[in-house]
């Protein structure tokens, strides 16, 4: 069995690895893999490294490499995430966006863009700052409504409350794009996420994020798989379920907060993702956390390539993609796994 | 060794459960019966802590309130009725998982062989050890409450709480889950409280009766001294004559 889930792991690891060489490599210059390495190689232990021309290696190191590692790091922010909340609602159609992360971030990003408000110290992180709060504020506002009407705080309580507060948010959103038309087009871009333009700051702040939240999350691994047995179990098998609720559910708002904020609101992979690891490694999620997030990011990276090669110079929202490849793969593992 | 005073509980502010006392002994199979919407679950929820309650629970002479959710765990388990699950953990992993109030907290820290022991041993109780590695998606719904009384065996709690756990269950496995409570009860150092909705079985299983209505205790006596008229009124119904019917009929 540990053999078993090693090879697993260790098959993901190398998918994960080839997906972001093919997600370097591949573009309107093509970069051989070994040009990738000596690069990656010379950058890590700081050496100068001349055989690799100037232009490529900047090409690597400042525009793509940046771009596929907030793939990769957004692909596996959401697929922890959606794993989390499947658990933490007992709901396999659960995600973080449940809770209204997405439609609180969109309704901040709506209204910066639509006032086309600059604040000079923050700059071009205004946009992620402002949607961010926007994202948590809504998390909190959810759970403060269900905690007054609800006070055990059930599952249904909270995925109603996220549907309306969403529901509500996202409507005020369609209405800011629908007032000011000159900006509606951007609004629904970003709606639909992007990882272009994307520079090494945004890798560094969400790294550790995901780091720590992972971290937290392994923490938890146990009360996670007694929560998929139901509320009374899981208190009753000696599970502080309030405490575990709110901490799991705060670092995956920070979490998918901090995604949406960078990245746009990309659908799908929270869903599938848990899904399909679920469906390799069972369901225990001390395996299914770690596994999401490789398989996640390996995803996001793939779909990233997609989007901006297939009908290149011009680039597909990333959501569209992650629906388009995600959906039929989706049926497939579920289905050809269920057949036998 | 379980003793409540005064409970009171409900939901949002009406009391469904109303000033209820009584005391269970050491090897004691208490069996609440009563009517639907009687307060039954809700009594069976405030002892565990679920719902909010007035008044107190004692284990051991220890206040209820004074433990922690994990110290609850060790001491009190529940097994309530069999439900689906979409998530495929193994038998085994579902029964280690009764072990979570006995383990260190952590990231990394994984079952020792005391808790590999508890659980293999609960496993053979309950006739499950050679599916211990199949997934519980895969399980007959005989076979799920099974595991599901390994996992509840394998929290070594001192009480068991019963919600109708027979419910959904064919005869065979009705009696076979009553008969291995019955046998854990016996080994000194535990006792069960249950509700079952089946009259007969609970009956048969139980040595004590609490009888309820409209929340409130209408008698607790020895399943021998127990006044069946006063049954039959509760119920609304003449339940001797049901079950004299009932065994005619199997002549």
């Amino acid at each position: 069995m540990v053999n078993k889930t090693g090879s697993k792991t260790l098959f993901l690891i190398c998918a994960a690895f080839i997906s972001v060489i093919l997600g370097i490599g591949i573009g309107s210059v093509f970069i051989p893999p070994k040009d990738i390495l000596a690069v990656l190689a010379s950058s890590l232990t700081g050496a100068g490294d001349s055989a690799v021309d100037p232009i490529v290696k900047s090409l690597v190191t400042d525009i793509r490499l940046p771009r596929v590692l907030l793939a990769f790091l957004t692909g596996a922010a959401l697929s922890v995430g959606g794993t989390v909340m499947q658990s933490v609602l007992k709901n396999p159609l659960a995600s973080p966006f449940s809770l209204g992360v997405s439609a609180g971030a969109g309704l901040g990003a709506a209204i910066v863009i639509v006032s086309g408000a600059t604040v000079g110290l923050l700059g071009t992180f205004l946009l992620p700052a402002v949607s961010f709060s926007f994202g948590l504020i809504t998390v909190i506002l959810v759970i403060g409504a269900v905690s007054k009407i609800d006070r055990r705080m059930s599952n249904v309580t909270i995925v109603l409350t996220g549907m309306v507060v969403s529901l509500f948010f996202s409507a005020i959103m369609d209405l800011l794009a629908t007032v000011s038309p000159t900006y509606a087009q951007r609004i629904n871009l970003w709606q639909m996420g992007s990882f272009s333009a994307k520079e090494w700051s945004s890798v560094w702040i969400l790294l550790p994020i995901l780091l720590i939240c992972i971290f937290v999350f392994m923490r938890y691994a146990k009360e996670m798989d007694i929560m998929t047995f139901g509320e009374e179990q899981a208190q009753a098998m000696g599970v502080n379920l309030k405490r575990s609720k709110w901490i799991l559910i705060c670092f995956v708002a920070v979490l998918t907060g901090t995604a949406v904020a960078f990245a746009g609101i990309i659908g799908f992979v929270d869903l599938i993702a848990p899904h399909i690891v679920r469906r390799f490694f069972g369901s225990s999620h001390r395996k299914v956390l770690p596994a999401s997030a490789l398989f996640g990011g390996t995803f996001m990276v793939l779909c990233d390539l997609a989007a901006r090669t297939l009908t290149s110079p011009k680039e597909i929202p990333i959501g569209a993609i992650t629906a388009l490849i995600g959906a039929p793969f989706f049926i497939y593992i579920f289905f050809a796994k269920r057949k036998r | 060794m379980l003793r409540i005073e005064n409970l009171s509980c409900g939901y949002d502010g009406s009391m469904v459960v109303k000033d209820v006392s009584f005391n269970v002994k050491d090897g004691q199979r208490l069996c609440i019966l009563g009517p639907n919407g009687c307060g039954k679950t809700t009594l069976l929820r405030g002892i565990m802590g679920i719902l909010p309650i007035n008044g107190s629970v004692y284990i051991d002479e220890q206040n209820m309130k004074s433990l922690s959710s994990r110290q609850k765990g060790q001491k009190i388990a529940m097994l309530s009725q069999m439900s689906d699950t979409y998530f495929a953990y193994t038998v085994y992993e579902t029964v280690m998982l009764g072990r979570y109030a006995h383990q260190k907290r952590g990231a990394f820290t994984s079952a020792d062989s005391e808790d590999r022991r508890i659980v293999q041993e609960s496993l053979e109780r309950v006739g499950m050890l050679e599916l211990k590695d199949r997934p519980i998606t895969e399980l007959s719904g005989g076979q799920l409450q099974r595991v599901f009384l390994a996992r509840t065996f394998a929290q070594t709690p001192e009480i068991i709480l019963l919600d109708e756990p027979t419910n959904h269950l064919d005869l065979k496995y009705q009696v076979e889950l009553i008969d291995a409570l019955k046998e854990w009860a016996s080994a000194g150092g535990r006792c069960v409280v249950g509700v079952l909705h089946d009259i007969n079985l609970a009956l048969s299983f139980a040595d004590t009766v609490l009888l309820m209505d409209r929340g409130e205790i209408k008698a607790y006596d020895t399943v021998e001294n127990l006044d069946l008229d006063l049954v039959s009124r509760v119920y609304g119904i003449d339940v001797g004559k049901y079950m004299r019917t009932t065994l005619e009929r199997w002549k």
